[in-house]
């Protein structure tokens, strides 16, 4: 039996004036996987992410969350019906304190916390090392644990999957190894996630599968050592495609 | 008990047992008004306290949800008429200014939720909110200003053009009519009821939704928040809180016209709520009441400046203090004080 996949698109598109920046793209993310979305600048990774969390209205196709269309539904429904995001800048609350920030990302009357998603969110809470912290506000907190505290505040809603877009920005590589660590032990408490990322080298860290986008395009798709070796995929960020 | 809880949290100044002791005194030396002023003095004062649930209203629409309206004087100005016409009409019976007040209200709650779904629903934002508030104000008292003739007659009521609306009858219950000391009671008991529901609700979730929302609209619409229904539950709640001040208005001078709907009125509520401190409700309540009473002696005293000194002092206190003054004073060091300011919640635009 095929598993029901946890986010898929159906020839999504996406046109701003005469660019087409998402070009019938069929994606499609299995419950339980962590994929990889990668690919040249301009190469429409983040219109991807702004489709799929509903900032963005697609032009065509459907966006389907755990087989249900949510194509024409605004953001907050579809976090109410389990998705979760972060963005490539962080957008905690910075004047608030963590304790704050963790209060309104735990949503009130929120049928979605069940008891997988409130251990996984305690979980984050101890592996970012946020506990201790609660009164400091956010500001004071060094990069790479505001970006934690992001993901932190999002796994609070109790989401069956979440798109992060560049987590590890800004890291140090031990901050990025941190990070992928924590995002695999998540993984393993059955948490589907879906990077929008530049960083090879946490790509290769954390991936099963992997999807290069070129021009608006899903150019490959397969596992890190597929996706490395293949020639195109090289010529494309080197610019030779 | 979690009421009290709520009553003492930390999106409002004063959480100290001090500060509780120091409130009531104020309150009780507002009771005691009667004893040591004249019946002339507490109606000027009624006048003070009756600004301050619109300023409240817009305190907790731009300092905690952070959507500036200058068009708080509109729904202070609707609930005034509809008042003056409903009560000047039910003149035979003594329930006619309670249904006019209830009548009030729910016309500032449906004009507010019709202006409010299309600016928040239409996904209205930034600066131009702000200028639509205010062209609606100014619409407002275009139309009320053209209502001169005889046919702008409801009922037995004229609406009067630039004359204003007058012999609109004061506030009564059954018999009881609310005139000099006992409006005064009724203007400050309304006042305080509103001061704690508003800082009930602020320090409830409701309120950190607010927060969430002045500090990050999208992400905290991505955290699964409808943020418009937000947005539109707090904009009609600060029109209703606008009306509440337009009616005790109405109640206490017997008389509006549309100049309280033009531009200084419309301006005025911002100056109050920016000097006291936008995101801090006492700060805001103190404020409304010292501006007025500064505004209203300078003005007796036959000073035209009055206008000119409000400005001035809005420049200085958003160049020096911009946080408002109320809450710089309140979070000096005292030296009394042995603990250490919480971290306070900044506003990222101040």
């Amino acid at each position: 039996m095929k598993m029901q996949p946890a986010i898929s698109t159906v020839n999504l598109t996406k046109r701003f004036g005469g660019v087409i920046a998402t070009d019938g793209v069929d994606l499609s993310v299995s419950s339980g996987e962590i994929r990889c979305i990668i690919g040249p600048n301009g190469a429409g990774k983040s219109t991807l992410f702004a489709l799929l969390c509903g900032i963005h209205a697609p032009d065509g196709g459907e966006i389907l969350l755990g087989g249900r269309d949510v194509t024409r539904l605004p953001a907050f429904r579809r976090v109410r019906l389990g998705l979760g995001l972060t963005f490539q800048t962080n957008r905690a609350y910075h004047n608030l304190t963590i304790a704050q920030n963790l209060e309104i990302a735990r949503r009130r009357n929120s049928a979605r916390v069940d008891s997988d998603a409130l251990r996984r969110y305690q979980h984050a809470i101890g592996l970012f090392e946020l506990d201790q912290l609660t009164d400091l506000p956010a500001r004071a907190l060094p990069h790479h644990q505001l970006q934690w505290l992001e993901i932190a505040m999002v796994l609070a809603g109790g989401p069956d999957v979440i798109l992060l877009d560049e987590p590890t920005a800004g890291m140090s590589p031990e901050e990025t190894m941190q990070t992928a660590s924590v995002l695999r032990t998540l993984n393993g408490m059955g948490l589907t996630i879906v990077v929008v990322e530049h960083d090879i080298a946490f790509v290769r860290e954390i991936a099963h599968r992997v999807t290069v986008l070129h021009e608006g395009r899903i150019f490959a798709e397969g596992s890190v050592a597929e996706i490395t070796a293949h020639e195109d995929v090289r010529n494309i960020y080197l610019g030779r495609a | 008990m979690r009421l009290l809880h709520l009553v003492n949290g930390g999106e409002d100044l004063g959480r100290s047992r001090w500060f509780w002791i120091g409130f009531a005194a104020v309150i009780l030396a507002l009771v005691a008004l009667p004893l040591y002023q004249t019946e002339f003095e507490a109606s000027n004062a009624s006048y003070y306290l009756l600004n301050i649930p619109l300023a409240l209203g817009l305190s907790m629409l731009w300092g905690y949800c952070g959507i500036l309206s200058f068009g708080q004087v509109a729904y202070f100005g609707i609930a005034g008429y509809a008042y003056g016409v409903i009560a000047g009409n039910l003149t035979e019976t003594s329930w006619g200014p309670l249904v006019g007040s209830v009548g009030g209200l729910l016309l500032c709650a449906a004009v507010g939720a019709i202006f409010g779904y299309f600016v928040f629903f239409g996904r209205v934002q930034g600066w131009i909110v702000p200028i639509l508030t205010l062209v609606f104000t100014l619409l407002l008292e275009t139309f009320l200003g053209q209502t001169a003739g005889y046919q702008w007659r409801i009922g037995a009521v004229q609406l009067g053009g630039y004359n204003g609306m007058t012999g609109i009858p004061p506030f009564q219950i059954g018999n009881f009519i609310f005139q000099g000391y006992a409006f005064y009671f009724f203007a400050l008991s309304l006042t305080v009821a509103v001061y704690f529901i508003s800082r009930i609700l602020m320090n409830a979730h409701f309120g950190k939704i607010m927060i969430a929302i002045r500090e990050d609209v999208l992400r905290t619409e991505t955290l699964g928040y409808d943020v418009r229904f937000y947005q539109l539950g707090v904009f009609v709640l600060a029109a209703m809180l606008a009306g509440l001040s337009g009616l005790l208005y109405v109640q206490w001078g017997n008389y509006i016209t549309p100049s309280q709907v033009g531009l200084l009125p419309a301006a005025l509520p911002v100056i109050w709520v920016a000097v006291g401190g936008r995101n801090r409700l006492l700060a805001v309540a103190i404020a409304t009441y010292l501006l007025n009473w500064i505004n209203y002696t300078l003005s007796e005293a036959g000073n035209q400046y009055a206008p000119v000194i409000m400005g001035a002092l809005l420049l200085l206190v958003m160049l020096f203090f911009p946080r408002g003054i109320i809450v710089a004073i309140a979070e000096l060091r005292w030296p009394w004080r042995r603990d250490v300011t919480p971290v306070s919640v900044q506003d990222r635009s101040a």
